[in-house]
C-alpha cells in the first residue's frame, strides 16, 4: 500500500461524508419546509372545494338548535374547517376524512370509527405535531376551557377543552365514545385532539378532550 | 469521487463546472421528490396518525 493508494481512499472517504452529510441537511430542510408547502397548497385546494361545495347545496338548517347532518366522507375528502383561538386568530384548518400518514401529511383528519362532530360520543381528530405545517404543534399547551371551533356544512359547533393527558401510542382507548370505557354508552358530545409528543418521536401521544357547549345552524 | 467525475465529464472547465451543477441538480430534486416523501413516511418521525 503506497502513499498514493492511502491518499486516495481517505479522500474518497472523506467526499462520501460530506455528501451524505449535506443530503441529512437537505433531508431536515424537506422535513421543515417541504412538508409545510405541500401542506399549503393542499390546504388552499381542500378549503376551496369545501367552500364550493357548501355554496352549490346551500341547505340551510331551519331548526333553532343544530341541524341534523350526516356525514358521509370518502378517504381524503375535507368535510368541516377547524379553529382553534388558543393556537392564534390565524389558526385554521381544513378536516379530512381519514389519519392515515397519506391524509395526514396533507390535513388534519377525522379518525375513521369515531363520531363526527356534534354527535353523541367523541369525535376523534388527530395531526402532525410536526412536519405539514405543524398544524397541532401547540396542542400540548392547551388549557382546560380553550375553545374548538367546528364548521360544517350546516352547522357551527363549540367545544370547550376539559382535560388532557398523554398516552402510550398503543393507548387506542382514547377512541372510544366513552374513552377508556368501550362497552358504555355515551352520554356526552366530546372532541378528543390528538398528536404526538415530544415532538419528532413516537414516544407518546398527547389527548387533549372537549365537550360540546354550543352548536348552532350557521 | 468528485475528482472522478469530473476527470470524466468532457469539454473546457467552464462546461463541466456547468454539467456538474446540473447533475448536482438533478440529484437533489430525485431526492426532494421522490426520496424524501418516501423517507419521511417510513421513519418514525411522528406517530399522530392512526391507519385504517
Amino acid at each position: 500500500m503506497n502513499g498514493w493508494a492511502v491518499r486516495q481512499a481517505i479522500r474518497a472517504a472523506g467526499e462520501i461524508l460530506l455528501t451524505v452529510g449535506v443530503i441529512g441537511l437537505l433531508f431536515v430542510g424537506y422535513l421543515i419546509w417541504g412538508t409545510g408547502l405541500r401542506e399549503a397548497a393542499a390546504q388552499r385546494a381542500l378549503a376551496s372545494e369545501l367552500n364550493q361545495q357548501w355554496r352549490r347545496a346551500p341547505a340551510r338548517g331551519d331548526a333553532i338548535d343544530a341541524s341534523p347532518e350526516q356525514f358521509d366522507v370518502p378517504t381524503g375528502q375535507p368535510f368541516a374547517f377547524i379553529r382553534i383561538p388558543a393556537f392564534g386568530k390565524q389558526w385554521r384548518f381544513t378536516l379530512i376524512q381519514g389519519t392515515a400518514l397519506a391524509q395526514l401529511d396533507l390535513s388534519p383528519g377525522h379518525v375513521p370509527g369515531t363520531q363526527w362532530p356534534g354527535q353523541l360520543g367523541n369525535f376523534a381528530v388527530a395531526g402532525h405535531r410536526v412536519t405539514a405545517g405543524n398544524p397541532f404543534w401547540s396542542l400540548p399547551s392547551m388549557k382546560d376551557g380553550d375553545l374548538v371551533y367546528i364548521e360544517t356544512r350546516l352547522n357551527d359547533y363549540t367545544y370547550r377543552v376539559i382535560g388532557k393527558k398523554w398516552v402510550a401510542p398503543t393507548d387506542l382507548g382514547v377512541l372510544d365514545p366513552v374513552p377508556g370505557h368501550p362497552r358504555q354508552r355515551p352520554t356526552r358530545r366530546l372532541i378528543t385532539l390528538i398528536t404526538c409528543d415530544p415532538a419528532w418521536t413516537g414516544t407518546r401521544r398527547v389527548i387533549v378532550t372537549g365537550v360540546l357547549v354550543a352548536a348552532k345552524p350557521r | 469521487m468528485y475528482g472522478w467525475l469530473w476527470r470524466r465529464l468532457p469539454g473546457p472547465a467552464l462546461a463541466r463546472a456547468g454539467a456538474l451543477a446540473l447533475i448536482i441538480l438533478a440529484a437533489a430534486a430525485a431526492l426532494w421528490f421522490f426520496v424524501f416523501p418516501w423517507a419521511s413516511v417510513h421513519l418514525p418521525i411522528d406517530t399522530s396518525g392512526f391507519s385504517g
